[in-house]
């Protein structure tokens, strides 16, 4: 058997990678380990949301380069409203960009929230150039091809840049290497929205939101228009409509296969061996699965000893938890006449809640009081992620530490959903070492490597392996853990794949 | 001496990056005027005597980062500075160990090999990658930052120092750079060193100062804020001045006179007085009034434009940034005379490492935990201290066989939370004693006997340093040291070349860049930078030119 190339893992990137791979004329070849595609994307047995469990960071550029519509996505995706819950007093509820107050009175902070909110939508529409093409950066000489495409994009990045203000040009080159809290705590008065904003600026991270950085975190997934939808037909919806693209490409497709090796000759690519045995040849791999485990499949002498020392020292601590509640009789919020579905509860009351949340988290604890984002997808069906949640937990997370993390969860909700705890016929934990254990994502980290300042661009997922590429010729990374990172875009598959045709050329 | 109405410029704050920018100002031959609401100059590199007989480094207390460019211009030792390297330091342990930093790399690596033999081997890796951060950024703490938004010959021309410099890196190097400028001193240190109280021992000066933990991106830079010095040439080596930290103050300020500048003492300002956008003067507290087309401020951002200057002379914009700038106060400060050498039960006989700075936190997490509790309003349960017997060096700080303590204290919130509220006033006598006591009881980690020692303690909590010293919250850096807040984003994205929106008025102070520590790099670039725009009849004279 023998490919042109060969994708590990069938996620979003790695359907996204294949099927560019393949449109680009190769021949292509996907393994997935699990019996089922989609990695955190799969749905669970309901077609609706195992992992994740909401759509805000699609790319379009990826839907057009894949032979999917070029106007519209194949599934039908549904605005989800926010409702950022509030202890004491009405909740606040932000549809697009306008918040108001679940008694349907003005939000006092409302126009605030707008102009904050849009600012960020703004900035994020800059970095989306960024995001759209490998990291920047000029390899090679300025006056080669490579250095006149890298000069081009630079320009059109430029231009963005000089339609907006000198003096908003200074603040976003400011606020971008600020905390999620001090800017958020600059304009509004901490409470619900303050906190709702705080809650979105670290999910998925292992920081709280007076960590600098968070600020991109939370710009990172403005990126496309910042609008959170929750597709019909739920994440199954989605995936088929990615892995049918694969398939039209003409993408081999196959799962339970999971890779065992890959095989060098000398310092390239020379094959890729399945857990099963088999032996596909190929020259180029293209992984979708953790940096560090690329390279273990490899072979930790293919990389040089800074190389191996970079990739070890890659932060990858997932916390976020899952916890997919089915209730045997429909439970409605409290304070809210109407009865919104799917709708986005966010339980984090203050921007100070959020990161005393995390403090725990610091010292392999989970949080006494977590932050939690409550997908309310019917009346009988939500699903949870809580945060904080750590992957290293301190002793482990047994069957002990998930009841207690289920306990701690729906002891925080119930004063929001009355009868809850009564209701719940089934209340499937997820925690962050079995993220890991199915879908490869190290550490259980959505982003394959924590979004932080000094693991982006360039540095994504490490220094001197920032282009894709890495380690013996022919091997590159195309999961989250690659340039920009993760969030169900598919950029980083589709941006591997490319920078591979590039070189195939 | 009777005083002028009227000077070329003058200069509202005698601390130490004031003195310098007005001794700038002196020897370039203008007519300057220091105004000093207290009666003593320093700010706060100050000596003072509140006991008899002892001499405190009330405020800063070590000397590293003054730039030897200023010295020089400056002449400093002509005019009594002496600053007198120590060696060593050490972190004591709960259970009556310790670890000894020493200066020797032999002894050091000996030292480190006793409680990690593969930290020992790491520390020369992790050492070289510091220095070539040092290396890098050195060179940029006496130019100004570029305005990356301008296109004015000067900031281009900066910007393409800045680009060449990266450029000169090469490419894996400059990926190095940026990566530990952005990230942890937590997780930088994690990537080389295992042994716990290692790494909590060279992670102390990632977060002295700040109102950050050691797990907080950035604070790897703020290491590099306090390892970029060096004394004699030795990059990374501290030292005290001789007769405390205010002889630093004392030489400039004599340095200054000397020129033919004027100190006026013991009257604030009240107003900077300011017509049509044009700085002309400054009112003071006692109602006099001094006339100058040019003034430079040394208090930090915020309080010289929320107090000082007139709102409606301001833009709303520029305000509003002002009151976005952070300046948290986050240390304390304990200053004791002691009636003879404490015992070090720990330490061998005749230990160097007792002369140099000592420690009790004994993990990042205990560090981090510290930070947590900062958050939350109160002083650290098990605070990080930095404690130094500057008398066993310079014998001029106390009496003979008697002994001078100064101990840095981390974390501090300068808005004390009791009973619900958070404010500065909460800091009373009460809350300054039981903080005192917690602090005492981290030092009793190293020396048992202290609490018998000491024959006069002062205790100085954030408000003190705001009062006395006129930092806002007590924040030693003027500012926070984060990268929204450095370079061409310190203290203001479009100020960060010293000047501000009103024609004349000036910032000197440590709010500017390249920042805080007892540096004189903002004063020196100041007066560059005004004598740039303003004094175009002369020039800067010196190697800060």
């Amino acid at each position: 058997m023998s490919f042109d190339a060969v994708i590990i893992g069938g996620g979003i990137n790695g359907l996204v990678a294949a099927s560019v791979l393949a449109r680009g004329g190769k021949k292509v070849c996907l393994l997935e380990q699990s019996g089922h595609l989609g990695g955190l994307a799969a749905p669970g047995p309901d077609g609706g949301a195992r992992m994740a469990h909401l759509l805000y960071n699609l790319s379009p550029l990826v839907r057009r380069e894949i032979g999917m519509d070029a106007h519209k996505w194949p599934f039908k995706l549904t605005p989800v409203s926010t409702v950022a819950l509030n202890p004491d007093g009405p909740h606040v509820v932000i549809r697009g960009q306008k918040a108001q107050l679940a008694d349907g009175s003005a939000h006092p902070e409302a126009e605030a929230y707008r102009q904050l909110n849009g600012q960020l939508i703004r900035y994020a529409d800059i970095l989306r150039g960024l995001a759209e093409g490998g990291p920047l950066g000029i390899e090679g000489r300025l006056s080669s091809i490579s250095g006149l495409k890298e000069l081009w994009r630079l320009g059109r990045i430029g231009r963005k840049l000089k339609r907006i203000d000198k003096s908003e040009m200074r603040r976003f080159l400011q606020m971008l290497l600020s905390n999620a809290y001090d800017l958020i705590l600059d304009d509004l008065k901490d409470g619900p929205l303050a906190g709702m904003m705080a809650a979105d600026a670290v999910r998925g991270g292992f920081a709280g939101p007076r960590s600098p950085g968070t600020v991109f975190s939370l710009i990172y997934r403005m990126g496309h228009g910042g609008e959170v939808t929750w597709p019909e037909g739920g994440m199954g919806a989605v995936v088929t409509a990615f892995e049918g693209a694969a398939q039209k490409a003409g993408v081999d497709i196959r799962l339970n296969a999971g890779v065992a090796r890959i095989l060098l000759a000398g310092d390239r690519v020379r094959a890729v061996e399945t857990t099963g045995g088999d032996v596909i040849e190929t020259k180029t791999v293209l992984s979708s699965t953790g940096a560090l485990r690329t390279a273990h499949m490899a072979g930790v002498d293919a990389f040089d000893i800074e190389a191996a020392r970079r990739l070890r020292n890659i932060r990858v601590k997932g916390t976020v938890a899952k916890i997919n509640l089915t209730l045997t009789k429909p439970v409605s919020v409290a304070g809210l006449t109407d009865d919104m579905c799917p709708a986005r509860l966010v339980l984090a009351p203050t921007a100070e809640y959020v990161e005393r949340a995390f403090n725990p988290a610091k010292y392999r604890q989970m949080s006494e009081a977590p932050v939690i984002e409550a997908l309310r997808i019917d009346a009988q069906t939500f699903s949870l992620m809580v945060q904080y949640a750590p992957v290293d937990l301190d002793g482990g997370w047994t069957d002990a530490a998930k009841d207690k993390l289920r306990a701690v969860t729906l002891s925080a909700l119930a004063p929001y959903l009355p009868g809850l705890e009564d209701a719940v016929a089934q209340a499937e934990v997820i925690t962050p070492d079995q993220i890991e254990a199915e879908t490869g994502a190290p550490g259980g980290h959505w982003h394959h490597a924590e979004m932080a300042l000094d693991q982006l661009l360039t540095l994504r997922p490490a220094n001197g392996m920032g282009r894709y590429a890495m380690g013996p010729e022919g091997l590159y990374l195309c999961g989250a853990g690659a340039h920009p990172g993760g969030d169900l875009m598919g950029l980083a598959g589709r941006n591997a794949a490319r920078a591979a045709l590039e070189v195939g050329k | 001496m009777s005083l002028k109405s009227s000077y070329d410029a003058i200069v509202v704050g005698a601390g130490h990056n004031g003195l310098t920018a007005a001794a700038y100002l002196a020897r370039a031959g203008l007519q300057v005027l220091v105004v000093e609401k207290n009666d003593w100059i320093g700010g706060a590199a100050v000596s003072r005597s509140l006991h008899e007989g002892w001499t405190y480094s009330n405020c800063s207390y070590v000397c590293s980062l003054l730039r030897r460019e200023i010295a020089r211009d400056l002449d400093l030792p002509k005019y009594g500075l002496q600053v007198i390297p120590y060696e060593g330091g050490a972190t004591f342990t709960q259970d009556g160990d310790y670890f000894a930093y020493y200066s020797e790399k032999n002894a050091l690596k000996r030292e480190m090999a006793r409680h990690c033999p593969r930290d020992a081997d790491a520390y020369q890796a992790y050492n070289q990658a510091i220095m070539r951060q040092c290396r890098f950024i050195r060179p940029f703490l006496l130019r100004d930052a570029p305005d990356p938004t301008s296109m004015r010959p000067r900031d281009l021309g900066e910007m393409a120092y800045l680009v060449k410099k990266a450029h000169g890196l090469g490419k894996k190097e400059l990926g190095e750079t940026l990566r530990f400028w952005t990230m942890s001193i937590g997780d930088f240190l994690d990537e080389y060193f295992e042994n716990d109280l290692i790494k909590a021992h060279l992670a102390g000066p990632g977060i002295i100062g700040t109102g950050l933990g050691v797990y907080s991106p950035g604070t790897a830079y703020v290491l590099l804020h306090h390892y970029m010095g060096d004394i004699d040439g030795g990059i990374g080596a501290w030292g005290f001045a001789r007769g405390g930290m205010g002889a630093i103050s004392n030489a400039i300020g004599a340095c200054f006179e000397d020129h033919g500048g004027t100190i006026h003492k013991g009257a604030g300002v009240e107003e900077i007085l300011t017509k049509n956008g044009q700085v002309v003067g400054v009112a003071l507290e006692d109602g006099k009034e001094f006339y100058a087309p040019i003034v430079a401020s040394n208090m930090d951002v915020k309080r010289t434009f929320l107090e000082h200057v007139d709102r409606y002379a301001l833009p709303l914009d520029f305000t509003k940034a002002v009151e976005r700038f952070k300046i948290r106060g986050s240390s304390a400060k304990l200053n004791l005379s002691l009636d003879r050498l404490p015992e070090f039960p720990a330490a061998p006989e005749h230990a160097s490492f007792i002369r140099g700075d000592m420690h009790t936190s004994e993990s990042l997490w205990e560090l981090e935990r510290a930070y947590d509790d900062w958050k939350n309003g109160t002083w650290s349960e098990k605070p990080y201290i930095d404690m130094l017997i500057p008398s066993q060096i310079d014998p001029t700080m106390a009496p003979p066989g008697s002994h001078m303590m100064t101990v840095f204290v981390q974390y501090a919130p300068y808005d004390l939370a009791v009973d619900g509220t958070r404010a500065g006033r909460n800091w009373d006598d009460a809350h300054r004693k039981a903080m005192a006591d917690t602090v005492l009881d981290q030092i009793a980690i190293a020396c048992p006997d202290i609490r018998d020692r000491v024959l006069h303690m002062e205790v100085r909590s954030p408000l003190e340093l705001e009062n006395e010293v006129g930092l806002t919250e007590g924040n030693i850096f003027q500012g926070e040291l984060t990268f929204d807040q450095l370079f061409f984003n310190r203290p203001l994205p479009g100020y960060s070349q010293y000047d501000t929106p009103i024609k004349g008025l000036y910032m000197c102070g440590s709010s500017a860049h390249p920042g805080g520590g007892v540096m004189g790099a903002p004063g020196a670039n100041a007066a560059r930078a005004i004598i740039r725009r303003e004094a175009k009849h002369t020039r800067m004279k010196g190697y800060a030119a």
